[in-house]
């Protein structure tokens, strides 16, 4: 692949716009505000750091990565709970395919005096060829002991089951490939990047 | 000619024989059951004749309309005219059952190299096929047989089947967890779609099913080959004597 065109949507409060993520981004949520990511990765390195600075800040990130070829991509979320009562929330979903490897690491970061938070992370892959690789690792960093924090990943091949039931309708294997990957993302993805992920699926599965 | 054709079919799941075998030969037109004691082998030669990959046929042909079907993709064979209705339908999170079902029709439609049907005609014949056989507006919007009740699921099947125009439908225990109503009302949409150029196998353990959908031939399915053939009056003597005595 040539230019990395990776795309981000965040904001506060709903109010989002475009970002570049060409170099790392920090970010500091104050207290009752609430930061919304959403990212698309297809190559490269995305280092995205949240700080929690006062209670009730909040900080949701969503992050769709999709992995051909020989790419290596690294994924780094680093969220920093630094005051008591704040509330994060990971979600990433990824899908691999040829010899693509991806790093994923997700911190959360829950010192000692930050107690009443929230961190939740769950990272699921899906590898669509045995030679694509993934390496999840969550780094959970709790200090504070009355804290909730949540995280899950699983990495799984396609449905078998699944695609012999779409084929068995009627619809071929690239066509039946399209539909579950993009069920399995579709949560994850602003219906105005639809178009790109089309056009990925369209060239790599 | 006839519409399938199954000639000493043996196949295999990993190294245990499960077809042994099999012949059955089906025209158009024609309804056969096939009745059997469990892990007789019913699921695996419809999943067979469907193309499921787990199995591994190790001698034997299947023709369908003329063509080897062995050498089909599961799609090719569905294209072709070849429908399973499934003893357990597979949940797909995710895929809307609409939007399944319009990609399933394009896909039927381009591989007959016709044109395929505009939003209009693709919305009638959905409606008219889900009104036929209850399946209300809010069934189709929901993801591909998720969260339907088992009764639910089997009705699905019926309506993708009738939805789908195929020329040769098997229909593997569609009859296990009806109710009555159910039974009755999908039988009837089965019924309905009995033509001259369309075939039925359907596979029961209950010989009700066949009092609702009148097969012209019943075939004993034991230890993956037929043992008896006969006409709807074997239905009735397998209630009473059971499989005892092919064993
Ligand atoms: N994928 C598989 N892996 C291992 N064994 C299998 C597989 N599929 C079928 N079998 C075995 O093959 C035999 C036949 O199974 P099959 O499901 O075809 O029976 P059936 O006649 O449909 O039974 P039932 O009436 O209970 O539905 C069983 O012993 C079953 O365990
Ligand atoms: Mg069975």
């Amino acid at each position: 692949m040539s230019a990395i065109n990776n795309l981000a949507l965040m904001g506060f409060d709903g109010e989002l716009s475009v970002r570049s993520l060409n170099e790392p981004v920090s970010i500091s949520v104050p207290a009752g505000c609430s930061f919304e990511a959403h990212l698309l990765q297809f190559d490269g390195t995305i280092d995205l750091s949240v700080s929690l600075m006062g209670a009730d800040a909040k900080c949701a990130v969503q992050a769709v990565y999709l992995a051909a070829d020989e790419t290596h991509s690294v994924l780094n979320l680093n969220i920093v709970h630094n005051a008591p009562k704040t509330f994060s929330e990971q979600k990433i979903k990824g899908v691999l395919t040829d010899r693509a490897h991806m790093d994923f690491k997700g911190i959360i970061r829950i010192p000692t005096e930050s107690q009443k938070c929230e961190g939740a992370q769950n990272h699921r892959a899906l590898l669509l060829s045995d030679k694509a690789l993934v390496r999840a690792t969550p780094e959970l960093e709790i200090f504070a002991d009355d804290v909730k924090c949540a995280h899950g990943s699983a990495i799984a091949a396609l449905d078998e089951k699944q695609l012999f039931y779409l084929m068995s309708r009627g619809i071929d294997e690239t066509q039946a490939y399209h539909l579950l990957v993009q069920a399995f993302i579709m949560d994850l993805t602003p219906e105005m990047w639809m178009p790109y992920i089309e056009q990925w699926m369209a060239e790599h599965v | 000619m006839s519409l399938l054709e199954i000639k000493n079919l043996h196949a295999k799941v990993g190294e245990k024989e499960i077809i042994k075998d099999f012949s059955l030969t089906i025209n158009a037109g024609e309804v056969h059951a096939i009745m059997g004691p469990n892990g007789s082998g019913k699921s695996t030669l419809s999943n067979i004749i469907a193309g499921h990959p787990a199995y591994t046929v190790t001698s034997g042909s299947i023709i369908f309309k003329g063509k080897d079907v062995l050498s089909m993709t599961p799609d090719e064979r569905a294209n072709s005219g070849i429908f399973l209705l499934f003893q357990y339908p597979t949940e797909i999170p995710g895929v809307s059952t609409a939007v399944f079902l319009k990609t399933a029709l394009n896909a039927k439609y381009q591989f007959l190299k016709k044109e395929p049907l505009d939003a209009v005609g693709f919305m009638k014949r959905l409606n008219t096929r889900a009104k036929a056989l209850n399946v209300s507006a809010e069934m189709l919007k929901r993801p591909v047989n998720v969260g339907f009740s088992g009764g639910e699921k089997k009705k699905m099947e019926v309506f993708q089947m009738a939805f789908l125009e195929p020329d040769f439908c098997i229909l593997d225990e569609m009859d296990s967890g009806l109710d009555i109503d159910a039974l009755r009302l999908l039988s009837a949409g089965v019924n309905v779609l009995r033509e001259p150029n369309r075939s039925f196998l359907l596979i029961t353990h209950y010989q009700r099913l066949l009092e609702y959908i009148e097969p012209d031939f019943i075939h004993i399915m034991v230890d993956g080959k037929i043992v008896e053939s006969g006409d709807k009056s074997l239905a009735l003597k397998l209630e009473e004597k059971g499989y005892e005595c092919y064993k």
